[in-house]
């Protein structure tokens, strides 16, 4: 069986160190993994979006994915791809504080995060991210918190290290948040 | 890890030394990944001044019998004909990668735009694992062949983290490099030559005689396109109605989309011809037997589509299902590479 998740948003939210978090922590727990980024040339506030395939066998799914069993949308800018991927059934989470519209799809189990307002909280904007990825882990119990604390300092570059514990902290925010 | 980190490490196992480039998406981070990996085992990477330089590069350390490679986009491949065709003619091994944008260069990489009597091997990895398996075997059947060997990769291929874990191969006994110019016997009178032109000095004497060289060139062209066994994954063909033809990564979204319609109930089949040239001309022959017809997906606007043409020789209607198809960026990410525009595509061949 295997399980995707698509990541969506702008620019500078933190959708592919996300998406490295979630996978790193698959991978440590024993699974088969496949990410594809994709984003434009923007640094801040254009395209992005990341595919997740977890599996307990090597991933036979392309580098992206026709429909999705979870999506994390953190902003309604170029949505729409993400949006026509979501089935009935696919665990939604939407960052509440930013994402503006609905999420019109029949059938999804959607769930309202205020990422962005519990990021600017602990005091850093730029964990949003990190929040929406613990609330992830709570809600679909597709990787183990701990796994996400270990992912997230193999994933920030060197010069970040410092970072490590408020994103740890951030993903258990989410966590909380998502109960 | 990232197919680009995966394809240096593999180079580096299959013992790769030498690398040079010039940066261009997404051929770049494999050279990034190159000037991390080569220093730390005794190897050197250079960030050429344009591709010219790189593959002038690639060719000096592969006269000295180091094995070597380069690479570049279809575009800086352009810049590289002249010298592909004469390292082909002066019989030495070099991996070259194609990171292409989309899928327009399979001629380019199947035919090649230099000149002369050559052609080079060209293999074609659906993703990260076939990759670094792929990349080895190519500086195999270069150093086998003494020929240069192409990898035709793309920006998924180079952007797509798999799990994966880069082993070394063993095909075997290591070729003879007893050619290698190594400088030892300058001035006595027995020192080497290798070039495009052969591996005689001219002497006032004997003369120069260049039929001599190029029909060993040819003799040796012929020898390895009948040594290397084409290579091809081919499945669910048998009841198939219609085979569908597609490699790289359309073929691994072409895998999904068959799978998909044999779910509705459609008698679907796919042929990955993983040598591009080769080309596996008779397992498609094969896989089209009895089948109502044969579609080719390809993201361009047609050029695998005559090697397929040749394989099935009329004898099955020949669907082209492809279209080249690129978003903003131009980089090769393809909105048409959905499993499910690709399952109406499929199925609509049959119609």
């Amino acid at each position: 069986m295997e399980r995707e998740l698509v990541l969506s948003g702008i620019g500078g939210q933190g959708i592919q160190l996300a998406a490295q978090v979630v996978a790193r922590a698959a991978i440590a727990e024993g699974r088969e993994v496949q990410l594809f980024g994709s984003y434009g040339g923007m640094m801040r506030g254009g395209n992005t979006e990341a595919t997740i395939v977890i599996g307990d066998e090597p991933v036979e799914a392309p580098p992206t994915v026709g429909s999705t069993w979870s999506a994390i949308l953190m902003h309604h800018d170029y949505v729409e791809p993400t949006l026509a991927r979501l089935r009935p059934g696919s665990i939604v989470l939407r960052n509440s504080t930013v994402y503006e519209g609905e999420v019109a799809v029949d059938g999804i189990d959607l769930h309202d995060i205020p990422a962005t307002d519990l990021a600017v909280d602990l005091g850093n904007i730029m964990t949003a991210s990190m929040v929406m990825t613990g609330a992830y882990a709570r809600l679909t119990g597709l990787v183990a918190l701990a796994s996400l604390d270990a992912a997230v300092a193999e994933s920030l570059p060197p010069y970040r290290t410092k970072h490590v514990e408020l994103n740890v902290t951030a993903l258990r925010a989410g966590w909380e948040a998502a109960c | 890890m990232e197919g680009s980190e995966a394809i240096a490490e593999a180079m580096v196992a299959a013992g790769c030394r030498f690398f040079a480039g010039y940066p261009m998406t997404p051929f770049t981070e494999i050279l990034e990944q190159m000037a991390k990996q080569l220093p730390p085992v005794g190897g050197v990477c250079m960030n050429a001044e344009s591709e010219l330089e790189a593959v002038g590069m690639a060719w000096g350390a592969a006269a000295t019998g180091t094995p070597a490679a380069t690479g570049s986009t279809g575009q800086g491949l352009s810049l590289m004909q002249e010298s592909i065709a004469e390292l082909a003619m002066a019989r030495l091994p070099l991996v070259v990668l194609n990171m292409a944008r989309a899928q327009g260069d399979y001629w380019q990489a199947t035919r090649g735009g230099g000149h002369g009597d050559y052609r080079t091997p060209v293999l074609a990895p659906m993703d990260v694992p076939e990759a670094v398996e792929l990349t080895q075997r190519a500086f195999h059947w270069a150093a086998t062949w003494r020929n240069p060997v192409l990898v035709f990769g793309d920006y998924y291929l180079a952007h797509t983290s798999q799990s994966v874990d880069v082993q070394p191969i063993d095909f075997g006994p290591a070729p003879d490099v007893s050619w290698a110019l190594d400088g030892s016997s300058g001035g006595s009178g027995r020192a080497k030559l290798v070039s495009p032109l052969g591996t005689q000095k001219q002497r006032d004497d004997v003369g120069y005689d260049l039929s001599e060289h190029y029909l060993a060139c040819a003799a040796a062209t012929h020898a390895m396109l009948k040594g290397i066994e084409p290579m091809a994954e081919v499945a669910l063909c048998d009841d198939a109605d219609v085979v569908v033809v597609a490699y790289g990564t359309p073929g691994r979204y072409i895998r999904a989309a068959v799978k998909a319609l044999r779910e509705r109930g459609v008698k679907a089949g796919y042929v990955r011809p993983i040598t591009l040239l080769p080309f596996p001309t008779e397992a498609v022959a094969r896989a089209a037997e009895g089948a109502k017809v044969v579609a080719v997906y390809e993201n361009n606007q047609g050029q695998m589509v005559d090697d397929v043409r040749l394989a099935v020789l009329g004898r099955t209607p020949v669907s082209f299902i492809g279209g080249l198809s690129l978003d903003t960026s131009g980089f090769g990410i393809a909105p048409d590479l959905d499993v499910t525009i690709l399952g109406d595509r499929i199925a609509g061949a049959l119609s």
